[in-house]
């Protein structure tokens, strides 16, 4: 309910950077008649809007949807990825969470491949490079046969669409300890190595991503399952798992060229 | 302006398979000689791109965001259609394409429908190829579920993410035709202008997004794949980013823009809780299979739900429509909605909303039904609004979601200017005055994946391109144009921001132009459009510069077009004096309030052409003719 | 002779993680060996010098000893490997990061442990490997037993053990991709277990020892343990 005498103020602490170069730092701002029924970015477009009425340079924040399905926003709220709310991007977040003069820290995700371009606005390109190294299955179109020619055990599309979900907003990599993007590439490896469509390129297409994967230079796993606790989309550190599986099954039993 | 729809000869069940045969061919050596660009990745984009790949042309494809999966074709949840019949329920191409015309008040062109229809079928199997995890049978075969009250099981869904996980699918075998050179990427550049060049569509110009650098594309055929532009009522269920820009660049330069005013609505979203409301939430349809919705009897009753009694209640939807209750079309629950707020009998802290009741569900099937039939649609409410839709009645609120006017294009789907195509949303053709759910989704993909690979050839194979480079003329012309513009908007440093006016101007698009329209009203947003418009380029304020990525500038970009398309829009809906699909107007209306469709006067589509800056646009006509669908009344009594 | 299986598994990240995870699972069956063998300390100086003796005299000893020295250094040279990685992949920190219910203390703290049980191996390896040994095997072990401070630094080593297990043990699975929701959630006790049971067996050793039990109970105790 929005009663202004709810209304609020707080004190923003945000990472401001203006370009790759330039070295960057925190600035404080004062946020006053915030309503509880915000939502975080909308607070954060009222902070921007008094900044541009004083000419000055609004916060570069990235968002497009505001429901939690493109992937594009990404925020550590207060030492949390997406936010103090379990399993919902920062976009899902509300202002209801907070209260009167608390100081917030807002930070980019900070990730060696992940450069930043803006304030909190990164770069995360490079899972789409590693997408295009074999994240795809290899049907032309008007090629395909009918759809229920292949069964597919109504588990194996539940375990499928579960790693499917994935947004592919990066939070995994940012709250990695070791910005590593095993969860994201688990995922999509997951995906398609559990549908029988997808079955037929599985050993190249494990060995392809994970390769890209390194060469971006991203960490390693050292299963410490934070990606799974801050991943929006509940992604399961198993997909992980699988990954490996089929690295091991690629590498040690293929009888392909790799 | 020449209206040529090229509709193909003979039945319409043989048009496509005729005209593909007579479609000229382009030699397979040829293909890469021609350079296609594709503006946009959403379902329509990545699609085109990665079929024409596939084909072996040169493709460069484009987007605002910084990665192709972005685009708010995501946004979808309920699923797609297709005429498989899996369920044995009586379903055909013939009756997809029949619900289509219908659904679509009898505003959209058969052939193209029926195009749809027909392809319907094989976007099913090409997205299971791809690796789309539909929900799945017990014994491992495809699961249906009927949808937004058709009357047959026709919908295709991936749990609640259904255009999600097609995006992913069309963004994906586009990654592939990426990783083998045969499509180009070029990320966060927002295309700013279409360069024709001796009639034809020859290239565009994009802002680098991150540099401000202008550049030049230039290839022999474009294609806009850039969605639909319900942002002009600043509130909708779009993205943020979704805008008219491209498709309006596209209109100035002599592409036709057909019936601007067909939006539809939809009924049960989150109602805005302030001025500082960005974006609204839509909450599926599914909603209104268990859920009632009333207001109180009184005005301005503030008491809370559960304590006005039965008695005060008004079920509206259940009082007027009978028959079919809640599940009235979209179109007429978001309206009766807003009469029932209009009354003063909204409820909320804004009074712009009604309620959506699930007591008496909770009551009949219990708790633990509903949570497992909507569970993720309550704990989304809740999120948004901290309230339990399973102890207080939801609040809903109609907003806007999909636009079915766009650029006009022929059978070919390519506008009035020679090489420029429109795809998805972004065109007109296929949803008439108002889109049946499900639909939306087919359609990107069938005009991506199927209907350019083998148009586009037509084109190119009966067409001479001359050489040219970024240094011709029109190329500089546009840059210098653009540059222009762009120094003015930087040099204005006024008081109001791009989103105080983009604001200002969807509540005027809202008030005046829109579930429910009249002369007085419209006449009134178009005077007040251009009030905004000078206010705009009097007193806005865009601080920084061109050369970096500034988001002020990209939204004052945005917001200019806005201001200059909401005038057409209005325009159009004036000039269509007759209520058909989402288009309501209060003088074509049977006494009972109902909207009334003017078949005499209206049966066509108005296609609007650009006389130039300050000049009226001239409205042209397309003549619909039906000749295998049956022009009837819709009602719901 | 196409030889990428064996390149990859130090050329990419999964393969260096699988060496950790395989090397890793081959130290904790030598710690396990290990403790075996030191609970023959319990039986007294005839049985542990007399199993000293046997293993000495076995012509695989240096094989054995140069195959586990290969491990170790495997393991610390991969970890060491990764963890360069994952530090050129975080250029500029967080100012404020909370973890979110992912890390436990054990793999919060893998890069701490990993050096002091180092150490402590170092220290253990100059104090018992590399001396000279005329004393006698058990000799040794319980006159160091005694002495308090090699009593602490032992302890202090093993409790890195227990964080480094608790765990790595698992966390081996997980790399070799066994993950089951069946069977995960006990892979997970069972790393706890086998971590308790071998840094318990370990230190209780040398508190026996240090506290002179075995002067006072050693009958009481070898008659439990026949």
């Amino acid at each position: 309910m929005s009663e202004d005498k709810n209304n609020f103020s707080v004190t923003i602490r945000v990472w401001r950077q203006n370009s790759p170069e330039d070295e960057g730092r925190m600035v404080a701002y004062k946020v006053e008649d915030v309503s509880p029924d915000m939502s975080f970015l909308e607070m954060l477009d009222v902070l921007n809007e008094n900044l541009i009425k004083k000419g000055e340079t609004p916060i570069t924040v990235e968002s497009d949807c505001r429901e939690g399905i493109c992937g594009c926003c990404g925020l550590v709220v207060n030492g949390d990825v997406h936010g103090p709310d379990k399993h919902s991007t920062v976009c899902q977040l509300h202002m209801r969470r907070f209260k009167d003069g608390d100081v917030i820290t807002v930070e980019p995700w900070r990730v060696g491949s992940f450069p930043v371009i803006r304030d909190l606005a990164v770069n995360r390109t490079a899972l789409d490079r590693i997408i295009q190294a074999g994240g795809y299955i290899s049907a032309r179109t008007g090629s395909s046969p009918d759809a229920n020619i292949t069964l597919v055990k109504q588990n194996d599309a539940e375990e499928a669409m579960d790693s499917a979900a994935c947004i592919g907003c990066g939070a995994c990599v940012a709250a990695c300890p070791n910005g590593a993007a095993m969860l994201f590439v688990g995922a999509k490896i997951s995906h398609m190595a559990l549908l029988p469509q997808g079955k037929t390129e599985r050993m190249e297409r494990a060995l392809n991503m994970i390769e890209a994967m390194d060469k971006e230079g991203f960490g390693n796993c050292s299963n410490e399952y934070e990606c799974e606790a801050v991943c929006p989309k509940e992604i399961k550190v198993s997909n992980i798992a699988r990954m490996n599986r089929e690295f091991l099954l690629a590498n040690f039993f293929s009888k392909e060229g790799k | 302006m020449k209206l040529n729809p090229n509709i193909p000869s003979g039945p319409v069940e043989k048009k496509w398979d005729n005209h593909k045969f007579n479609l000229k061919l382009v030699n397979p050596n040829n293909k890469r000689k021609y350079d296609i660009i594709v503006v946009g990745t959403g379902l329509a984009g990545a699609s085109a791109a990665a079929a024409l790949g596939e084909l072996g042309y040169n493709v460069k494809v484009f987007t605002l965001h910084d990665s192709p999966r972005r685009a708010h074709s995501i946004g979808a949840q309920g699923g797609i259609n297709a005429a498989k019949n899996y369920p044995n329920d009586g379903d055909s191409v013939w009756r997809l394409f029949y619900d289509t015309v219908k659904g679509g008040d009898y505003r959209s062109r058969e052939s193209n429908v029926y195009r749809l229809a027909q392809i319907s079928n094989q976007i099913i199997d090409h997205c299971v190829a791809l690796g789309v995890p539909f929900a799945r049978e017990y014994s491992g075969y495809l699961a249906n579920r009927s949808f937004g009250g058709a009357q047959v099981s026709r919908t295709f869904y991936a749990r609640g993410q259904t255009g999600q996980q097609l995006l992913i699918a069309a963004y994906s075998t586009m990654m592939r035709q990426i990783k083998m050179g045969t499509v180009k990427m070029f990320t966060r550049r927002e295309m700013l202008d279409l360069v024709v060049v001796n009639g034809k569509a020859r290239g565009i110009i994009t802002r680098n997004l991150i540099t401000g650098e202008l550049e030049s594309h230039i290839g022999h055929a474009v294609l806009l794949c850039t969605g639909g532009y319900s942002n002009v009522f600043y509130l909708s269920t779009n993205a943020a980013n979704c805008s008219v820009s491209a498709a309006w660049a596209a209109y100035k330069k002599g592409a036709g823009f057909a019936n601007p005013c067909f939006i539809q609505i939809h009924p049960t979203c989150i109602p805005r809780s302030g001025e500082h409301q960005s974006k609204l939430t839509l909450m599926s349809e599914s909603l209104r299979n268990d859920g009632r919705i009333w207001v109180p009897r009184k005005k301005g009753d503030k008491r809370p739900p559960d304590q006005i009694p039965e008695e005060e209640r008004d079920y509206y939807l259940e009082r007027k429509y009978p028959a079919f209750g809640n599940l009235v079309p979209r179109d007429i629950a978001s309206r009766a909605a807003k009469a029932m707020i209009d009354e003063g009998r909204g409820v909320g802290p804004t009074g712009q909303a009604v309620y959506l009741d699930f007591r008496d569900a909770i009551k009949q099937k219990g708790i633990d039904k509903i949570r497992a039939a909507y569970g993720n649609l309550f704990d989304m409410y809740y999120q948004i609004t901290d309230e339990d839709g399973y102890k207080l009645p939801m609040r809903i609120y109609p907003a806007p979601h999909y636009t079915m006017g766009g650029l006009w294009v022929d059978y070919n789907l390519m506008t009035t200017i020679d090489g420029l195509f429109a795809l998805g949303e972004a065109n007109f053709s296929d949803h008439g005055a108002n889109r049946l759910g499900a639909s939306a989704l087919m359609q990107g993909l069938a005009d991506g994946f199927f209907v350019i690979p083998a148009t586009i050839g037509g084109y190119l194979g009966s067409s001479k391109f001359e050489d040219i480079d970024g240094e011709t003329k029109e190329f500089q012309e546009s840059k210098k144009r653009i540059k222009e513009k762009i120094s003015r908007l930087l040099s204005i440093k006024g008081k109001g921001t791009p989103t105080e006016f983009h604001r200002h101007l969807g509540n005027v698009m809202w008030n005046d132009c829109g579930m429910s329209r009249n002369e007085h009203d419209l006449k009134h947003a178009i005077k007040k459009i251009a009030e905004i418009r000078e206010e705009f380029w009097k007193d806005v304020m865009v601080p920084g510069t061109n050369e970096e990525l500034n988001q002020t500038l990209e939204k004052a970009l945005k917001v200019s077009d806005y201001l200059e398309f909401a005038e057409l829009l209005a325009k159009d809906a004036l000039e269509r004096k007759e209520s058909c699909g989402g288009h309501f107007r209060e003088e074509s209306s049977t006494p009972e309030g109902e909207a009334k469709r003017d078949d005499d006067n209206f049966c066509h589509v108005a296609v609007w052409e650009f006389q130039g800056e300050g000049k009226e646009p001239l409205r042209h006509k397309e003549e619909l003719s039906f000749e295998n669908v049956k022009v009837t009344v819709r009602s719901y009594k | 002779m196409n030889l990428d299986f064996l390149t990859r598994l130090y050329a990419t990240s999964i393969g260096r993680k699988l060496v950790m995870s395989v090397t890793g699972l081959f130290l904790s069956a030598f710690i396990m060996f290990h403790l075996s063998a030191n609970l023959l300390l319990l039986k007294g100086a005839k049985i542990f010098n007399g199993f000293v003796g046997i293993m000495e005299k076995n012509p695989a000893l240096p094989l054995l000893e140069t195959g586990l020295f290969l491990i170790f250094i495997l393991h610390i040279l991969m970890g060491a490997w990764v963890r360069w990685e994952d530090w050129k992949n975080r250029p500029h920190g967080y100012e404020r990061r909370k973890w979110q219910g992912g890390r436990t203390v054990g793999s919060a703290t893998m890069l701490y442990t990993a050096p002091i049980i180092l150490l402590f191996l170092l220290y253990h390896l100059f104090t018992f490997r590399f001396v000279d040994h005329s004393m006698g095997y058990y000799e040794m072990a319980v006159s160091a037993f005694r002495s308090q401070t090699y009593v602490i630094i032992y302890i202090a080593g093993f409790a890195a053990l227990l964080l480094h297990l608790s765990h790595g043990v698992q966390s081996a699975f997980q790399t070799l991709g066994i993950n089951h929701p069946k069977y995960t959630p006990w892979i997970k006790i069972a790393g706890w277990f086998f971590a308790i049971i071998s840094v318990t067996g370990f230190t209780v050793i040398p508190l026996y020892f240090f506290f002179g039990i075995d002067a006072k109970t050693s009958h009481f105790i070898i008659e439990i343990m026949h």
